[in-house]
């Protein structure tokens, strides 16, 4: 403690008037700093008119709207999978497409989100979701552009339906089993098939 | 200090806190929120709460300001041991205590305080308290605003989904996360200020960066006022 007193010594001698001018000053260079530049940037407030004079209020925006350039997609399909069979199905989304996806099976079955980024080695893929289940709903928001979609697996004795039905900003729709796969049709937010889909 | 002094006083503080409030996690189950990774994480997940906690600290300029404005006149190393352990103390119980007993604050009236904190040690380091005649415990403040701390950080926590499974597990991670970052920061906040206390320049500068630093306290005091203003 001594050290310390001794070497606050040399700075304890600041007067009364010299210390509230320092917290003045240091109250003052806060309240210029929050007026001009923090109010604006963080909560959109804007009390000297810097914000909008420095575009500091376009921090404060929240843009929960993501435009997209074309109109989206409508899919629902039903899918038959045989006991000890698999299926997937998957759809073409650029980066940060999104889409609105339920999915419904007439018992538990094995399943796997997985998504391939464009230029991948053939094989490769990231899985973002694994479980046992009979439903599933949610949003998704592709990483990256590529081919996103599940994988069912029956390990059960009996065939199972499912059935899914998405909305989003695909641009195509494929189903592959053990020897076959294929495109599928595509509908627009009216319900009307897309003739010109080109695979 | 001596390392091995070091790993008594960390397992005497963790055990402390095991005693006191290790019950009190079956008496009040968390509440179940959405938010983050941590949404998919049932059970011990070690790792990736010690990583929060770190970055908590290592990233929050609040703490930083703070411990820069406690051990800026701390000479000895043992006096800064002796300081921050107090801090710690004070923040791993509310941590703790906050987390685990479900108890939440407003975050932006917890953070104004917390910014307070700062302004009132840069205040004391210009020598502000003496001239007043108050002379606060300074151990003591050190450990309330440490109460503070934690309580801010409980607060931040409990933003995560916390999963009943494992969940003094995962606190105790994000608080040994939170001294790991601690210890970091103190690191290269110590090395330094004991750089520059061999030059002239710090004495002579001293009261100015403890007024900048009391300047900090007011920023930070202030948005999160203003926070509290608009959406409390």
């Amino acid at each position: 403690m001594m050290v310390r007193e001794r070497m606050r010594q040399k700075i304890k001698d600041p007067s009364p008037k010299k210390i509230a001018a320092a917290t003045a000053l240091a109250l003052v260079a806060a309240t210029a700093v929050l007026l001009v530049a923090i109010l604006p940037a963080e909560y959109g407030l804007d009390p000297l008119g810097t914000g909008k004079s420095l575009g500091l209020l376009a921090l404060a925006k929240v843009r929960p709207i993501t435009p997209q350039p074309e109109e989206y997609r409508l899919d629902s399909v039903e899918l038959e999978v045989n006991p000890s069979e698999w299926v997937e199905y998957s759809y073409r989304l650029e980066d940060s497409g999104s889409m609105l996806f339920s999915w419904q099976a007439t018992g538990p079955v094995h399943y796997n989100f997985h998504s391939q980024p464009d230029g991948s080695p053939p094989g490769y893929a990231e899985s973002f979701d694994q479980q046992e289940t009979d439903q599933a709903h949610g949003t998704y928001a592709a990483p990256f552009s590529g081919i996103h979609g599940w994988y069912w697996e029956n390990r059960g004795a009996t065939e199972i339906t499912i059935t899914l039905t998405t909305a989003g900003f695909y641009s195509r729709a494929r189903e592959s089993r053990d020897r076959i796969s294929g495109f599928h049709e595509l509908t627009d937010p009216r319900g009307n098939v897309i003739k010109d889909l080109n695979p | 200090m001596s390392a091995k002094q070091w790993i008594v006083l960390g397992a005497a503080l963790i055990s402390l806190e095991f005693v006191f409030l290790v019950p009190s996690v079956v008496a009040h189950p968390m509440e179940r929120r959405d938010a983050g990774f941590v949404e998919f994480v049932q059970g011990p997940a070690p790792a990736p709460f010690m990583y929060l906690g770190a970055k908590h600290m290592v990233s929050g300029y609040d703490h930083l300001l703070f411990l820069v404005g406690v051990i800026f006149f701390l000479y000895r190393f043992k006096d800064v041991v002796l300081y921050v352990s107090l801090f710690t103390l004070g923040h791993s119980l509310t941590l703790l205590m906050g987390v685990i007993g479900g108890i939440g604050a407003n975050p932006y009236a917890i953070d104004a305080i917390i910014g307070l904190s700062v302004v009132y040690k840069g205040f004391e380091n210009i020598g502000g308290f003496n001239r007043m005649n108050f002379r606060p415990n300074t151990k003591l403040a050190v450990l309330v605003f440490g109460f503070f701390h934690g309580f801010g950080l409980a607060t931040k926590l409990q933003e995560f989904t916390l999963s009943k499974d494992g969940l003094v597990a995962n606190i105790l991670s994000f608080n040994i996360g939170v001294e790991i970052g601690q210890i970091l920061a103190l690191t290269v906040v110590l090395i330094m200020l004991s750089y520059w206390r061999t030059h002239s320049s710090f004495l002579h500068n001293a009261f100015r960066t403890n007024t900048a630093l009391m300047a900090g306290g007011f920023i930070l005091a202030g948005h999160q006022l203003v926070g509290y203003v608009l959406y409390s």
